[in-house]
């Protein structure tokens, strides 16, 4: 099991959607079209933001992308949207190049993190504005109205103004005025940072079946890690304004293709000490800070050279107290425990100088692992990674 | 701290200081309005009479605005001048206030060889003298010496020189329309502005002096509309061969126009033109009457001795006849002359209320909109309808009934409130809100609601402030019933109404139209420089609202306004912008506009700041071009903070004073007065009709709080429906 990540059913065999039981509503027919960026630069002045974002998102996919903030990811969302013109590189969709195209050409959907609901208008105004504007007949109006609207349970509210609704509402006519337009393309901007915990978790998952039912392209940005693991088909991490990986969400979680993707994602943050490699009995330590690991040589085959200089990184989660057999990788002297119930992390240093590290505690051995105390600590060769201390890229074969 | 000590001790000291460092009063106090030479004039003789007599004379020169209301305000308090000196055509007021007294010991019969006759006429009313008569202004004759060089014997020799200057040039330039300038051409047929009693100027004599001038205009003998100044500038640079004006024009005529000064011509087959005279006086007042060094004094300013001094120091055209063979002042001499054959003018109290009909009359007829006939015996119509005499005192029955019943109801009311015990909670609950409030409670009630009472009261009387004459609310009833003539008749309330509706309309269409639309563009976030456009929008905000209207009127002048010249470099025919209801209402609006967009356009601006910029995003992403976005989510989305904004533009606009009276100022004929100006004008134009006026504002105020009131009604609705 992975830390911090729960696991959801809909990970990921690509079922195509059969409406759930508890919605016996027709379908919409699936619109969905393949959304393309190739080699998209955007600057504000001086200052270059997306340095040539290449992404290619499959019909009927969800991607998300996940990255720093201030990185670029609403500018790219606002380039395909047509909100914003790209100062080079083109967009796609549907195989039509629409770069230059208005976002009205484009039939997008986009969700903002603020919602940008017409504050004069009913929640059904609201809805309808879309399809006003496009000429949509008055019945078939009222009919994707009453559509959406079941979907998302704004029935009884379809006659208030926006100020007479909670949060949480908000956030559902913001989604049901993209759905009742059926784009070939939904884009989200953090739609559920404005939302509580409890409420974030069930939209999160109220999305995802939504995406299952529509099947439509989906372009989601959020800063969130679990909304990011739960709902990609495929995750797009951005960095200093190019793509730094993409993939499974598993995949990048386990296989991250430098130290930033390894820090970015995952909590708490992954412990990194430099050290270099050693090479005892015909096998591979990586060795450094305190710590002193087996490695995987299967993954890291060719990289791995006696005597060079590693970056080691080993997640929290997978950094656990040595019982019995296991062999012992670092003693932590611990500085203080955070109990969170199920499990535990003990924060600490391997050495009095050395850097802090955090390792996993399970729940009964916590009561008994006190600060002050040193324990040993132990972890699975699959779980060591290792990157270049200069470049940062992952040693591993890809 | 320190600061304020020393004021208060300068405070101290100034009132203090004249008690004790002049122990004994001077002899006479004097009032006067002169400047510059004349003043240094006076000063002069009042020195000279201290030097002969040992008296001693305090001179007080006053602004000439307003001295007439200080006299009023001084004289019978016992604080004012002992001598003051006026020009003689306030008699009629001064008398009505018993300001002055006879001259008597000041004018003896002795004296009487001194003077001009006619400065004597003038200031002798019912047989008695009531001043010593110092010096007189009329208008005379100005001859371009370019173009003319010996003085013409006849109106129509001079026109004939002055036509033969060329194109380019008037031969006669002067105040056409001003009932002033056109009296000289009345009294040349030998008409009459008034006879003593009422409004003269109708019947043959004065039809005929008329159509000459209507002759006039029509030859292009004399100018388009002008103005004092425009004569001026028209002299000044060789425009006019010749103009009609007075001494000041000799004062502001730069030294190198070369030009001379002779009384008013004849005109062929009618008499000679002769002036209005006015004669400056030495007035005793009722206190400096009983003065020995007072009347002294008096009789002293009006001697040979004196006269010297003010006509070759004070370049004053003197009253006494002794000086006028040691003056070689041409000009001096020609103003001389010319206020020998001048009318005096009559110092009635009625008198003044004959300029402004007979004035909307001459430029009726120079417009050539009604006969001479018609158009004076109309304007003898507003006269005598301006001086009608003030309704009977009708029985304060049916207002004291009105009142008791409202009283009744106000009282039935405020017992039913109090009955309720949840008001009274309320009530006592609030005390502290009603402490907070107590101070805004007392300035709104001292500086709006007694105001307003006073007014409402002025309007229950008429006759004048000292002699106010009860007559309920006949007033409210002559409004509203038009005065007995056909509702939407000229003048009429409701035409007015009519029109002022229709002029808030226009205007305020307009300020939220051209607000928007600049609002809209400087609030793009493309636009370069938008600080400065911003800045320049607000310009026309920031210039006083005066200052601007009488630029605009500038502008929209027929014959010298930028408009018309603008016209006429696309190949339009010059305009005369105040010739007819439509282009003087146009030229209201027009400087109206410009003075009101900016306020809506800040008020756009700031509301636009307040509208997210993703929910106008939300509205392209959904499909909707720029204008729909406008229209469909901005312009809502505006609404509620536009409404407040039209309603109080709606009030300034329906109020606005300023344009209307200052750029067409009524023209033609008071038909774009709004209901602001024409109560202003029953007030202060019209036999001072305050009474009248305060029925006109009342009203008014009646229906901007009524429909205030419905607008504010109406936005509430639309905002439940919501
Ligand atoms: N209109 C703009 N003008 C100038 N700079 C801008 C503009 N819009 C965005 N930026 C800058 O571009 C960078 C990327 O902005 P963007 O909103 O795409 O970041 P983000 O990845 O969505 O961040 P966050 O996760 O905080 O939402 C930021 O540094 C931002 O300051
Ligand atoms: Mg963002």
């Amino acid at each position: 099991m992975e830390e911090g990540v729960e696991p959801v059913a809909g990970n990921r065999p690509r079922q195509s959607s059969t409406a759930s039981e508890d919605t016996p509503l027709p379908v919409p027919a699936p619109r969905s079209v393949r959304c393309e960026a190739r080699g998209v630069k955007k600057a504000f002045g001086d200052n270059p933001i997306l340095r040539g974002v290449d992404l290619d998102i499959p019909e009927g996919s969800f991607a998300v992308l996940v990255g720093p903030s201030g990185c670029g990811k609403s500018t790219l969302l606002r380039l395909v949207a047509g909100l914003e013109t790209a100062d080079e590189g083109t967009i796609h969709l549907a195989g039509r190049d629409v770069t230059e195209l208005p976002p009205r050409d484009r039939d997008v959907a986009m969700v903002f993190q603020s919602y940008a609901l017409y504050p004069h208008l009913t929640v059904r105004d609201n809805l309808a504005f879309g399809l006003k504007l496009r000429g949509t007949a008055e019945s078939e109006i009222s009919t994707r109205i009453k559509e959406a609207s079941a979907m998302l349970g704004l029935d009884k509210l379809l006659d208030r103004l926006p100020k007479q609704l909670s949060g949480g509402q908000r956030q559902r006519v913001a989604m049901g005025r993209a759905i009742v337009r059926r784009p070939t393309i939904f884009l989200f901007d953090e739609p559920l940072s404005n939302l509580d915990a409890a409420l974030r978790a069930e939209v999160r998952v109220e999305i995802r079946r939504l995406h299952d039912r529509l099947d439509a392209t989906t372009l989601y940005v959020t800063h969130d890690q679990v909304e990011a693991m739960t709902l990609a088909d495929t995750l797009w991490v951005l960095n200093g304004g190019r793509v730094e990986q993409k993939g499974a969400p598993l995949d990048v979680y386990e296989r991250p293709a430098s130290r930033f993707v390894a820090t970015f994602l995952g909590s708490p943050q992954m412990n990194l000490l430099e050290g270099k490699l050693e090479r005892e009995d015909g096998r591979f330590f990586a060795a450094g800070g305190g710590i002193r690991a087996i490695v995987d040589e299967d993954r890291f085959g060719d990289a791995l050279e006696e005597g060079r200089a590693v970056s080691i990184g080993v997640r929290p989660h997978d950094l656990v107290l040595a019982k019995g057999e296991a062999p012992v990788v670092a003693e932590l002297k611990v500085e203080l425990i955070e109990a969170l119930g199920f499990e535990a992390y003990a924060h600490g240093w391997l050495k009095s100088s050395g850097p802090t590290l955090i390792a996993r505690l399970e729940a009964d051995d916590a009561r008994s692992v006190k600060a002050g105390v040193t324990v040993p600590l132990t972890a699975a060769p699959t779980s060591v990674h290792l990157f270049d201390p200069e470049s940062g890229r992952s040693l591993a074969a890809s | 701290m320190q600061r304020a000590l020393k004021l208060l001790l300068l405070v101290l000291a100034v009132v203090l200081l004249p008690a004790c460092a002049e122990p004994t009063p001077p002899s006479v106090i004097v009032w006067h309005h002169y400047r510059g030479k004349e003043q240094e004039a006076l000063e002069k003789v009042a020195r000279a009479f201290e030097a002969e007599t040992g008296a001693t004379v305090a001179l007080l020169a006053l602004p000439y605005d307003g001295y007439g209301a200080k006299l009023e305000a001084a004289i019978p308090r016992g604080n004012g001048p002992d001598v003051f000196l006026s020009p003689h055509e306030r008699l009629g007021t001064y008398l009505a206030n018993k300001l002055v007294t006879p001259a008597g010991g000041a004018f003896p019969d002795e004296d009487l060889a001194r003077y001009e006759a006619a400065s004597v006429d003038a200031i002798t009313d019912g047989g008695t003298r009531w001043a010593v008569p110092l010096a007189t202004k009329c208008v005379a004759l100005y001859l371009a010496t370019k173009y003319v060089q010996t003085p013409p014997e006849t109106l129509e020799e001079l026109l004939t020189a002055g036509r033969a200057a060329g194109k380019g040039v008037v031969p006669l330039a002067y105040e056409a329309h001003s009932a002033y300038f056109h009296a000289p051409f009345l009294h040349a047929y030998g008409g009459k502005l008034f006879d003593g009693k009422g409004f003269a100027m109708v019947g043959p004599e004065a039809e005929r002096a008329a159509a000459r001038v209507a002759e006039l205009s029509r030859a292009h003998d004399i100018p388009e509309e002008p103005s004092g100044d425009l004569v001026k500038q028209m002299f000044t640079s060789g425009g006019a061969a010749a103009a009609i004006s007075g001494p000041w024009l000799a004062a502001d005529l730069p030294p190198e126009v070369r030009y001379t000064v002779v009384p008013l011509p004849r005109i062929d087959g009618a008499g000679r033109m002769r002036p209005y005279l006015t004669v400056d006086g030495a007035f005793l007042t009722p206190q400096g009457a009983s003065k020995e060094r007072a009347r002294a004094l008096v009789r002293y300013l009006g001697s040979d001795a004196s006269a010297k001094v003010r006509a070759a120091e004070g370049k004053q055209v003197v009253a006494n006849r002794a000086v006028w063979g040691e003056i070689d002042d041409p000009v001096l001499s020609a103003f001389h002359e010319a206020g020998t054959l001048a009318v005096p003018m009559p110092a009635s109290v009625a008198m003044r209320a004959t300029w402004v009909p007979a004035e909307q009359a001459l430029r009726k007829i120079l417009r050539g909109d009604a006969t001479p006939a018609a158009a004076l015996a109309e304007a003898k119509a507003r006269y005598d309808d301006v001086m009608r005499p003030p309704p009977p005192p009708p029985s304060p029955v049916p207002v004291v009934l009105l009142m008791g019943v409202l009283l009744l109801a106000g009282a039935i009311f405020a017992v039913r409130r109090v009955r309720e015990p949840s008001f009274r909670r309320e009530l006592a609950a609030s005390v502290p809100a009603y402490k907070y409030v107590a101070h805004a409670v007392v300035t709104v009630f001292v500086l709006v609601v007694l105001p307003l009472l006073a007014g409402t009261a002025t309007s229950f009387f008429a006759g004048t402030r000292d002699e106010p004459r009860y007559v309920g609310l006949t007033h409210y009833i002559e409004i509203l019933t038009a005065r007995g003539q056909p509702l939407l008749s000229h003048g009429s309330f409701y035409l007015t109404l009519l029109v002022t509706v229709g002029w808030t309309l226009v205007n305020v269409v307009a300020h939220v139209g051209i607000g928007l639309v600049l609002g809209t563009i400087l609030s793009r976030p493309l636009m370069r420089m938008r600080a400065v456009y911003r800045v320049l929008l607000v310009v026309p905000w920031a210039v006083p609202s005066y200052v601007t209207a009488l630029a605009w009127k500038g502008m929209f002048h027929r014959q010298f306004g930028a408009v018309n010249a603008i016209l006429a470099a696309v190949g339009v025919e010059p305009v005369s912008w105040f010739s007819q209801f439509s282009t003087a209402f146009t030229a209201n609006v027009a400087t109206n506009v410009w003075l009101g967009f900016p306020f809506m356009m800040v008020v756009v601006l700031g509301a636009l700041t307040s509208i997210p910029k993703d929910v106008l995003e939300a509205a392209e992403v959904d499909g909707a071009t720029r204008f729909q976005a406008f229209r469909l989510v901005t312009l809502p989305l505006l609404k509620p903070t536009l409404l407040p904004a039209v309603v109080l533009g709606s009030v300034w606009t329906f109020n606005m004073f300023n344009v209307v009276f200052l750029v067409s100022g009524g023209e033609p004929d008071g038909t774009t007065d709004i209901l602001v100006s024409e109560a202003y004008r029953w007030a202060f134009a019209r036999n001072a009709q305050y009474g009248y006026a305060a029925a006109y504002a009342v009203i008014i105020f009646g229906l901007l709080a009524l429909a205030s009131r419905v607008t504010s009604g109406v936005g509430k609705e639309r905002g439940g429906a919501k």
